[in-house]
């Protein structure tokens, strides 16, 4: 540190201090973060060949019949647990250990804590993808997990979320930042709502319909309040710093959190329109399914206002492009949700593959392209090594852009034609199934490019993590490979 | 148990839901609704200011202390 720097800024912090520090504070989260997101990708790629299993059954229901742990009633859960919690959540609690410690501006603390929590995480995700295949899933949507394996998850759940209050309690003094609210609202309310759902459902079930309220209570929660912070708080961390210019109205990003943490727990109930449920607790739920239009229209307009005139940026930035593909997909997701939960469209969509598009779009177009964005952002810098290959970051970008937007595209068509066939008493059942065969093809197709794309990725992250090739001192940016350079930005 | 099951519930709802009150009534009083402008440059620093973008031009990349270990060809 040069005297002259120390004068030119008052506070005595250089940047070059400042740049010390920050690297300090990624090299701290090497570990966990690591393990986390190399379980990730692991549990990703088993909970893709599921969803083929699953997917090709739709095409020929006697496919691979012939043992009873492939069946379609054990390869469907074992998919979605796969994907949800293996998958999402894991990628989801790696970037959010990140964010906490850059966002507490202090060195990672406790990383046994969160160790003994990967630890925990992976054999429960085991012990219960095995135990659904071997017949010992239960049939509550969200929580199939048997109750030795749900058991595993919420310590692990429980160990990251004393961790999250440790790590807040020892930050550098400063502004709360909007990501570390979502962070904390994640880390927080997640073991408590799981926690109680297996309370009411599995270890101490409670009777008869009431089960299907606590059911829809979890799983909507779920996204709303474990997945969604956890993907917004990645989007408004990673958009302005990778754009360099500060989110568009930090005011709205305030309220549009303060309204989630407000509306969303009432949502669930919206899946049990037309349930013989009371009707206050359904209405009250879809008049709070109606004002997340708050929340969501607050992110919407930032996401875009902060992007708005560098979108020429998404040429070259990877974390960029994944992240506002993500970002927008939000916004499709939850006008789509919206507009669900309302009785007189929901009573087409319901019990038909469009809620199974609506599901895709919110867990895989959201949230897992936010996913993706910021491991290209978060690796290189935890890891001290860039990303081996441009071309594999292309070819994973549109193999997986392609697919899931070919999937929520064709399931979004042939359900509202199911739906439309199911309300119409001069069709048969059996021919409203008949309605979705095309439709189930092409979904099979979109889920090969999907599975492409993550096998790509496998590789590219593999590769990285083994440091392969030369020392790259440039970022992996798309286009590099072709001389070009990235234009200026509008700041 | 069953009464267990319920005392345990009972106290969740009023744990969780008043540390969010508790939280949101520490963010009002804290001022951390209060300089909004300020807020949202709190993830920049002197090293990434407004105005730079990181991933992008990174350039600086190469010599950041975590590298020191490894051999540039």
């Amino acid at each position: 540190m040069s005297a002259t720097l120390t004068e030119a800024h008052p506070s005595t912090v250089t940047p070059e201090m400042e740049k010390a520090q920050r690297a300090m504070i990624d090299e701290s989260t090497r570990l966990p973060v690591v393990l986390f997101y190399a379980s990730a990708v692991f549990w990703l790629l088993v909970g893709t060949v599921f969803a083929l299993l699953a997917s090709f059954k739709m095409n020929a229901p006697t496919f691979l019949d012939q043992w009873g742990w492939l069946t379609f009633g054990r390869v469907r859960p074992a998919h979605l647990n796969a994907v949800a919690y293996g998958w999402a959540a894991s990628a989801g609690i790696g970037t959010g250990l990140w964010l906490m410690a850059r966002l507490c501006r202090t060195p990672l603390r406790h990383s046994k804590l969160l160790i003994g929590a990967a630890v925990f995480w992976n054999i429960g995700i085991l012990l219960g993808i095995l135990g659904i295949l071997a017949g010992d899933g239960r049939s509550i949507e969200w929580l199939e997990f048997p109750n030795y394996a749900s058991f595993m998850l919420f310590v692990a759940f429980g160990l990251i979320a004393v961790w999250a209050i440790i790590m807040f309690r020892f930050r550098q003094p400063g502004h709360v930042y909007v990501s570390q609210w979502y962070l904390l609202a994640a880390f927080l309310w997640f073991p408590w709502l799981y926690s109680t759902a297996n309370l009411l459902l599995n270890f101490q079930p409670i009777q008869g319909g009431a089960q299907g309220a606590v059911n829809w209570w979890y799983g909507h929660n779920a996204l709303g309040l474990w997945f969604t912070p956890l993907g917004l708080a990645t989007a408004y961390y990673l958009i302005p710093k990778v754009l360099g210019r500060p989110i568009h109205s930090y005011y709205l990003s305030i309220l549009g959190f303060w309204s989630l943490a407000l509306f969303y727990s009432w949502n669930g109930m919206h899946h049990l329109i037309g349930g013989p449920f009371p009707a206050w607790l359904i209405s009250a739920s879809v008049v709070a399914s109606v004002m997340m239009f708050i929340p969501v229209i607050t992110t919407a307009i930032n996401h875009h206002m902060t992007v708005r005139g560098n979108f020429q940026a998404l040429k070259w930035s990877p974390t960029l492009r994944f992240t506002v593909f993500g970002a927008m997909c939000y916004t499709l997701a939850s006008l789509q949700g919206i507009f669900m939960a309302v009785p007189s469209l929901n009573v087409v969509t319901h019990f038909t593959h469009y809620t199974v598009g609506h599901a895709h779009l919110g867990l895989y177009a959201f949230f897992t392209m936010i996913m993706f964005g910021a491991m290209y952002y978060i690796l290189p810098r935890v890891v001290g090594w860039e990303w081996p290959s441009v071309r594999l970051i292309r070819w994973h970008f549109w193999l997986v852009a392609i697919g899931i937007g070919m999937m929520v595209v064709v399931l979004t068509l042939g359900g509202i034609l199911q739906g439309l066939a199911l309300l119409d008493p001069n069709i048969t059942f059996m021919a409203s199934l008949d309605y979705t065969k095309p439709w189930l093809f092409l979904r099979s197709i979109s889920g090969v490019l999907l599975t492409a794309g993550h096998i790509v990725f496998a590789v590219s992250f593999t590769l990285l993590l083994l440091k392969a090739g030369s020392l790259r001192t440039e970022p992996t940016l798309f286009g590099s490979d072709q001389g070009r350079q990235p234009e200026p930005l509008n700041v | 148990m069953t009464t267990i099951v319920y005392i345990l519930l009972a106290a969740g709802l009023v744990f969780f839901g008043g540390t969010t009150l508790a939280a949101f009534y520490w963010a009002a009083k804290t001022g951390q609704f209060r300089n909004l402008e300020d807020g949202s440059k709190s993830i920049f620093d002197e090293d990434e200011p407004v105005g730079t973008a990181t991933d992008a031009f990174a350039d600086k990349q190469a010599d950041r202390p975590l590298r020191r270990g490894a051999v540039a060809n």
